[in-house]
């Protein structure tokens, strides 16, 4: 008896209980997607984007300042979007795979880290380098806007100034066109679309890599995806207008209208980068959908992801 | 919950929960597409015609939401076919580009000079071209300018700048002062509309034929309106218009004082790094 009560295991009394979430828990495993990302070199793309605005920054064609600082912006907003939801997607689908082949993640789960926390981790340090990313192009394209438009401004000035037939109410309309299409404040909310459009194709992505078999399916799917979500207005028109809005065609527009993420609604950046006034209510319910999104969609790769056998 | 998450297939509960979100969203979409579209913050759908022009690569570019670099590209495009004078080319490009980019004026702008000043200029020099041929080219492409600025004053219903474009067409090219004069007129008071477009339309007026006594009676107008409109080329024009309605001496407005120059503005001089419209160079 006595020998039977010594070879009995003491198991240890439980501990702390767990909380369900924990912030702290989010911020590391955050902090260590962002180590992870900037390791694969990512901000390398950084040069070559400094290179497309230079190169377009000094584009000599014929055609006004104003038209010049409006290309300039046009080029460098376009690649700075493109950028982020590239980098949204292909960051996004290589995070999971790769610490499945690192095994870093059956140390993480072994580990009491709920399994939202690490999906929310994941996608956060995605997050902070796509922001931290656009806010470096951003900065890259002011310098160059705000050259150009300096120096435009002091040469349309001079020679405005050394022919007598204009007046200075005219100089001073001219100069303001140039300044309507140069650096202004509201630029600022053309990254923030961007970003918001990076952040739902990455919630998104991170939904598709918790089934998918590989990263280069994930890719391929959320870049099908993207494509799709950005041309259903235009081909809900076209198909409608083709079959005389057929039902079957109706029903098939409303499928897919409901199954994928609308992407056409985040270009808004376009209407601020050609100058014109911003909404702040509606700017303020784009940001609630895409906080709609992503809780949607962590949701979803909970669902998926929380009884994955690994 | 357990039990559902249990007994219902992942795959079903992942659809069914798209499917509800979908739904919750899809009003809330369309109303911020339509308030998007309506503040021109997004831009609508291209044409079906400016999708069907459009090559492989720019359809690609316009459905992954590059529109602007699309047109950007486009822009160069047209100007290769600018240098190489190949009108046709340059006009269809512009085409998909103000398609792409309805809102932005200055496409329509340059699309206007384009074949409304170059290539009618282009016309006037061909010498590998018949005269014939050259005259009907020249109105042809000064026609189509007009009809293309039209187009863009549809599409931008408030544009100085087309109009302006348009009035330059009328009066360097179709020699039409009438319409000239119209278009400056159409001008007047829209938001971008620069002070001489008022003055414009009183010149042009006065040599559109029967319009005479309507331009003096404008003209007289503006310079009894302010000293500041006693400027040469007006004083020229409403003397001109006194001969030629035989205005009664003493209603006729002085001679310009070639001494006086027109009074300049007064508001203060600004700093020498200060251009004017408050903008400091740095």
């Amino acid at each position: 008896m006595s020998d039977s009560n010594a070879t009995t295991p003491t198991l240890r009394p439980p501990t702390a209980k767990v909380p369900l979430f924990s912030l702290g828990r989010v911020w590391t495993i955050a902090a260590s997607t962002v180590t992870q990302l900037v390791r694969m070199k990512t901000f390398y793309f950084l040069l070559a984007f400094a290179l497309v605005v230079v190169a377009v920054g000094n584009f000599n064609i014929p055609t006004t300042p104003a038209k010049e600082l409006s290309m300039i912006k046009k080029v460098s907003f376009g690649t700075m979007d493109l950028f982020a939801w590239l980098f949204a997607i292909v960051s996004t689908a290589l995070l999971i795979p790769r610490d499945l082949e690192d095994r870093t993640l059956y140390t993480i789960l072994s580990k009491p880290v709920r399994r939202i926390e690490y999906l929310v981790g994941k996608l956060g340090g995605v997050l902070f380098v796509v922001g931290v990313s656009l806010l470096a192009m951003y900065a890259i394209c002011a310098v160059m806007i705000y050259a150009r438009e300096t120096a435009f401004i002091g040469a349309e000035f001079e020679a405005m100034q050394a022919d007598s037939r204009y007046s200075q109410e005219e100089i001073a309309e001219q100069l303001t066109l140039i300044q309507k299409q140069g650096l202004r404040a509201e630029l600022g909310i053309a990254v923030l679309a961007s970003f918001l459009k990076a952040s739902v194709v990455a919630a998104v992505t991170i939904f598709l890599s918790t089934f998918a078999s590989s990263s280069l399916f994930t890719i391929i799917v959320s870049v099908l995806l993207f494509l799709i979500g950005h041309a259903h207005t235009m081909a809900t028109n076209f198909w409608l207008h083709q079959s005389d809005s057929n039902l079957f065609v109706q029903m098939l527009v409303k499928v897919i209208k409901i199954l994928i993420p609308n992407y056409q609604l985040f270009s808004f950046s376009e209407g601020v980068v050609q100058g014109e006034a911003i909404n702040y209510a509606v700017v303020s319910q784009m940001g609630m959908l895409t906080g709609g999104y992503l809780v949607v969609f962590l949701l979803l790769s909970l669902l998926v992801f929380v009884d994955k056998e690994f | 919950m357990n039990t559902i998450l249990q007994k219902c297939p992942r795959l079903v509960l992942v659809i069914a929960g798209l499917a509800l979100f979908g739904f919750v969203r899809e009003p809330i979409e369309d109303r911020l597409r339509v308030k998007l579209v309506e503040e021109k913050l997004l831009l609508p759908p291209p044409g079906q015609t400016a999708m069907e022009q459009m090559s492989q690569s720019a359809l690609m570019g316009t459905l992954g939401g590059l529109r602007s670099l699309v047109a950007v590209f486009l822009t160069l495009e047209a100007y290769e076919h600018f240098s190489n004078k190949d009108w046709e080319q340059l006009s269809q490009t512009y085409a998909v580009i103000t398609n792409l980019e309805p809102n932005d004026e200055e496409h329509w702008v340059t699309w206007i000079w384009h074949i409304g000043i170059n290539a009618t200029a282009n016309m006037e020099i061909d010498d590998r071209l018949p005269e014939f041929e050259r005259k009907r080219r020249f109105f042809a492409y000064a026609l189509e300018a007009v009809d293309i600025a039209e187009r863009g004053i549809k599409q931008n219903p408030e544009s100085a700048t087309i109009r302006m474009q348009l009035a330059e067409v009328y009066r360097e090219k179709l020699k039409d002062n009438c319409a000239t004069s119209r278009v400056y007129g159409d001008t007047i008071g829209l938001p971008d509309a620069l002070p001489f477009v008022e003055r414009f339309h009183g010149y042009f007026m006065a040599r559109c034929e029967g319009k005479e006594q309507e331009a003096y009676d404008y003209l007289s107008g503006l310079y009894r309106e302010s000293e500041r409109n006693h400027l040469p080329t007006l004083i020229v024009e409403i003397k001109k218009l006194e001969n030629f309605l035989n205005i009664p001496v003493p209603q006729r407005i002085p001679d310009a004082d070639p001494d006086k120059r027109p009074q300049k503005s007064n508001r203060k001089k600004p700093a020498p790094n200060e251009l004017p419209g408050g903008i400091i160079v740095p």
